[in-house]
């Protein structure tokens, strides 16, 4: 887990909604964030849909390749839902992407 | 959760059933007669799912799909077209306007609630 | 279950719309007149009858329906040509839908011989032939779905506990973009079993690469079920265009890896095999391949012709819209029931407002006054308010007209007469309660217009007239009324004759001196159509006295006019609503009473020397040298025993059925008012001589008399009378 004392830290909180809709947003707020170590709250999230999933694994690819800290938090009974229909599991979402 | 549901249908009867049978779900109902009026409806309503005929005067089944698929403010709302088993063609010709999926004529309620299941949380 | 039969309600009702519209297409059709949104509408009508039908099983409806719906489609694409021939078999298929709705919603059968001629003929037009398909399958076969029923072994019964299906499943961004979503698709296929996914992220890109509404991920998942492989199809029905698909059931023995290790590896080692080896297995693969592009396009440009082509005019299909020409005016539909009550709370405050007037001029205030002429204000605008309210259940007697053609089309034929039919002002609105009762006697007055009116057309070119006959039906407004008049341009009345009959009938002297009109109107006379005349088509045992009399009881009038060697005129004149009516307030025994003002001819006070007793209690009153049966309304309606002394009471003289006249006794008149009419049967039963009943300003309910009723009781209590009425002439 990143700490909250990191300068540089910073959260983005995801929507509730994670449908074809979010996708393209969500992936402008992701790359206006790049270079940061990032948590991402999933605290409002009520269901997720396959594109939205993409963009959230090619964001862990990508914080992975930059070697910065991604993180989730928050996530709701809605999101692990949707990610394990997907073929996911919570774990794929905690595990630390970049040791410190 | 009562989402809403836009039914564009011609017949009265077909609006009613529909409205029966997806109250009965829970859902709730907006109408609209044809394709053009569909488009006005949704102009102050954002409908989770929308049912529609195929052939409607003025604007038919075909032409509201596309025009909604046209404008980004509906992107990714789901349109089931209500089609006649028979009419391999039509559900063809839906689905490239951009259709979602169908349903299957008779009309049958609780395969309209399975169709509208499978398209939408 | 109540809703269900409700919507079947209003499917029978549209049934009728639609039947109406698919008749003016039809017939618009058949003079060469129809664009191609006529051919759309008469072609959308049966579909939407097929398409209710279909819902509620009606499987004689649907069928015909169908094979209907087929040939118009081919005069639709121009395939069949709309020739004179073509028409009236389109014509007669019509008429036989109406009868098969009606059939079904009146739960009886139509015979079945009827329909299959007619399928047949309707068959041998279709271009194609037999059971030739509407679609146009050929041009679109190339990229249509080729049903992807594959070829599974499922000798060996499908249900068996726990089949286990591999699937994978790579869907295209198109897949999104139409608003379907994986994770739904995968939930629906959890329904149907165990399930264990796995997702393969290997082409993902970085982000900055990604395009957030492409396609990058491949499913594969491990499905135990009961469930066929149709069910997991279906789940896929939606999808499987916009992805690639795979299903693959595997054996029980072919469970590669039941235990250890991952089971994705077992998947992909299984997916290995089948890549390289399709035949290997015993199962098939679904490959769906993506459209050519160029199809694509092509198919959306034809679509994109579809709404110029079908646009304009969208008819009013039935409701209380007149306008029947484009840029449809914006209605809204409305439970009649909510209208009726507006309706009724319109009456009370006009009752409430007339009662506040009363008392207002009770409590001495004198007309003029401010608050008389506020009242007054108010009178104003409730009479306003009401008229605004029963204009909102107005509609067009275009409902009742539509269906005429159909009738003349019938009659003529069973009469061998050439009929052309010119209806005018079918927009002319009326209440509703005035349309549900207009369509019998409109019926028969059609009917007798042609059968006795038109002549047979031999006659006609003897004659030096056109072998076709016209019927002209027309509606229109008249002083606050609504007029409807069917005229013919057949030879008619024949006086000498209808004299003659009436003389031998014994419903005038011999030897009467009777102007033309007075002739022409015996045919009005109960008992003078006989049985002799009665063809089976304008008498069904009714004659035009019943006519007469089913329009007086909506307070209406029927006349006539006629011209020997012209035709004849029909007119029925008609309040514009039953929801109100004026009539004069009397008292009888101390209740109050209500009579219809169109009964009415004149009101008298009787002298002793105008009233004889007849014995049995009957009494005549002479009227300028005609006696008139004089009817003790107390005692008729049992408010008294004992007879009203005609001195010291008013007779309001009042025509009745045939136009006889009676005189009704009464002890006062308070006088007249218009008053709003509550049904007596809805708020407590039906009582004879009593037509409804109706609040007053001081609050007081007044019963509405039925003056009809209330004659023919008195009448054959006292048969008596006949002779006397006979002689009186």
């Amino acid at each position: 887990m990143t700490t909250v004392s990191d300068p540089s830290q910073r959260i983005l909180e995801l929507a509730a909604v994670l449908d074809f809709r979010a996708a393209a947003p969500l992936t402008e707020s992701l790359l206006a964030m790049r270079g940061t170590a990032l948590t991402i709250d999933a605290s409002r999230v009520e269901r997720i849909g396959g594109q939205c999933l993409q963009v959230l694994l090619s964001a862990q690819q990508t914080w992975s390749a930059d070697e910065t800290a991604l993180s989730f938090t928050n996530m709701t009974p809605g999101f692990v839902e949707g990610l394990r229909l997907l073929g996911f599991s919570e774990a794929d979402f905690t595990r630390e992407e970049m040791p410190e | 959760m009562s989402a809403t549901i836009l039914t564009v249908d011609d017949s009265r009867t077909m609006r009613e059933m529909l409205k029966l049978a997806l109250t009965q779900a829970g859902y709730k109902v907006i109408q609209a007669e044809d394709g053009v009026h569909g488009l006005e409806v949704l102009k102050s309503e954002t409908p989770r799912v929308i049912v529609t005929d195929i052939n409607m005067p003025r604007m038919d089944g075909f032409g509201f799909i596309e025009h909604v698929r046209a404008d980004d403010t509906y992107r990714g709302i789901p349109i089931l077209v209500l089609t006649t088993e028979s009419d391999a063609e039509k559900k063809d010709r839906a689905r490239r306007a951009g259709a979602t999926g169908w349903i299957i004529k008779p009309f049958d309620p609780a395969k309209l609630i399975d169709a509208i299941r499978r398209v939408s949380a | 279950m109540d809703a269900m039969a409700a919507v079947k309600q209003t499917f029978f009702q549209e049934c009728e719309e639609q039947l109406a519209e698919l008749e003016t297409g039809l017939l618009a059709m058949e003079r060469g007149e129809a664009e191609s949104d006529t051919v759309n509408a008469v072609f959308r009508a049966v579909h939407s009858i097929k398409g209710g039908a279909g819902a509620f099983s009606l499987e004689d409806l649907v069928q015909f329906a169908h094979v209907f719906e087929t040939t118009l489609d081919h005069v639709r694409n121009g395939a069949l040509e709309p020739t004179a021939d073509v028409m009236g078999v389109m014509l007669r298929a019509a008429d036989l839908l109406a009868d098969l709705v009606a059939a079904a919603r009146d739960g009886l059968s139509v015979d079945s011989g009827r329909s299959e001629v007619l399928v047949t003929e309707l068959t041998a037009l279709s271009p194609g032939g037999v059971g030739a398909d509407t679609e146009e399958e050929d041009d679109l076969s190339d990229f249509s779905f080729t049903p992807v029923t594959v070829a599974f072994d499922f000798s060996d019964a499908p249900a068996d506990a726990g089949r286990s299906y591999t699937i994978t499943f790579k869907p295209r961004p198109e897949l999104y973009a139409k608003g379907n979503e994986t994770a739904l698709v995968l939930r629906e296929l959890e329904r149907l079993g165990q399930m264990e996914t796995s997702c393969d992220a290997s082409a993902l890109p970085q982000l900055a690469e990604l395009d957030p509404e492409g396609a990058y991920l491949e499913w594969t998942i491990r499905l135990t079920t009961e469930k066929g492989e149709d069910a997991i199809r279906e789940v896929f029905e939606f999808v499987e265009w916009d992805s690639s698909l795979t299903i693959q059931a595997s054996d029980a023995d072919a469970d590669v890896d039941s235990g250890a290790g991952s089971t994705e590896d077992a998947f992909a080692a299984l997916l290995r095999s089948i890549q390289g080896d399709e035949t290997a297995l015993p199962t098939a693969t679904a490959e769906i391949i993506p459209l050519p592009l160029a199809e694509e396009r092509e198919a959306v440009v034809e679509v994109e012709a579809q709404p110029a082509k079908a646009s304009a005019a969208r008819n009013g299909s039935g409701g209380a819209n007149a306008n029947a020409n484009a840029a449809a005016p914006q209605t809204i539909r409305a439970d009649l029931e909510r209208v009726d009550r507006l309706i009724d709370l319109v009456g009370e405050l006009v009752i409430n407002q007339a009662m506040l007037s009363q008392r207002v001029m009770e409590a001495g205030h004198v007309p003029g006054s401010a608050v008389a002429l506020g009242l007054d204000e108010l009178e104003h605008l409730t009479r306003e308010i009401q008229d605004c309210v029963m204009a909102i259940r107005a509609q067009a007697v275009k409902s009742v007209f539509q269906r005429i053609p159909r009738l003349v089309r019938e009659v003529a034929s069973m009469t061998g007469k050439q009929v052309r039919l010119i209806t005018d002002g079918e927009g002319t609105e009326v209440d509703k309660t005035v349309i549900d009762r207009l369509n019998d006697p409109l019926t028969h007055m059609i009917r007798n217009a042609i059968d006795h009116g038109l002549e047979k057309p031999e006659v006609r070119i003897a004659a030096g007239k056109p072998a076709e006959g016209v019927v002209r039906l027309s509606a229109m407004h008249r002083s606050g009324r609504i007029v409807i008049e069917v005229a013919d341009d057949g030879a008619g009345i024949n006086r000498a004759r209808v004299k003659a009959i009436a003389a031998e009938k014994g419903l005038i002297a011999a030897d009467a001196a009777l102007s033309d009109e007075e002739i022409d109107n015996l045919i009005f006379l109960p008992g003078f159509s006989t049985a002799s005349e009665v063809s089976n088509i304008s008498g069904r045992g009714v004659g035009m006295d019943v006519v007469k009399r089913s329009i007086q009881g909506l307070g209406g009038r029927l006349s006539i006019t006629s011209r020997p060697g012209k035709g004849s005129t029909f007119t029925m004149s008609l309040p514009l609503t039953l929801a109100v009516l004026d009539g004069m307030v009397v008292t009888v025994a101390d209740q109050t009473l209500v009579v219809p003002l169109t009964a009415i001819i004149e009101t008298l006070q009787p002298k002793p020397a105008d009233v004889h007793g007849l014995g049995g209690g009957a009494r005549v009153i002479a009227i300028r040298d005609t006696f008139t049966p004089l009817i003790d309304v107390g005692r008729e309606l049992g408010f008294r025993n004992t007879a009203t002394d005609p001195l010291v009471a008013v007779a309001i003289l009042v025509e009745t059925e045939g136009g006889r006249r009676s005189a009704l006794l009464v002890d006062t008149i308070q006088g007249q008012r218009q008053v709003v009419i509550k049904s007596l049967e809805s708020n407590y039963r039906h009582v004879p001589g009593i037509a409804a009943a109706t609040i007053l300003g001081d609050g007081r309910v007044a019963l509405i008399i039925d003056v009809d009723t209330v004659i023919a009781n008195s009448q054959s209590d006292a048969t008596i009378l006949e002779p006397v009425l006979a002689a009186a002439g």
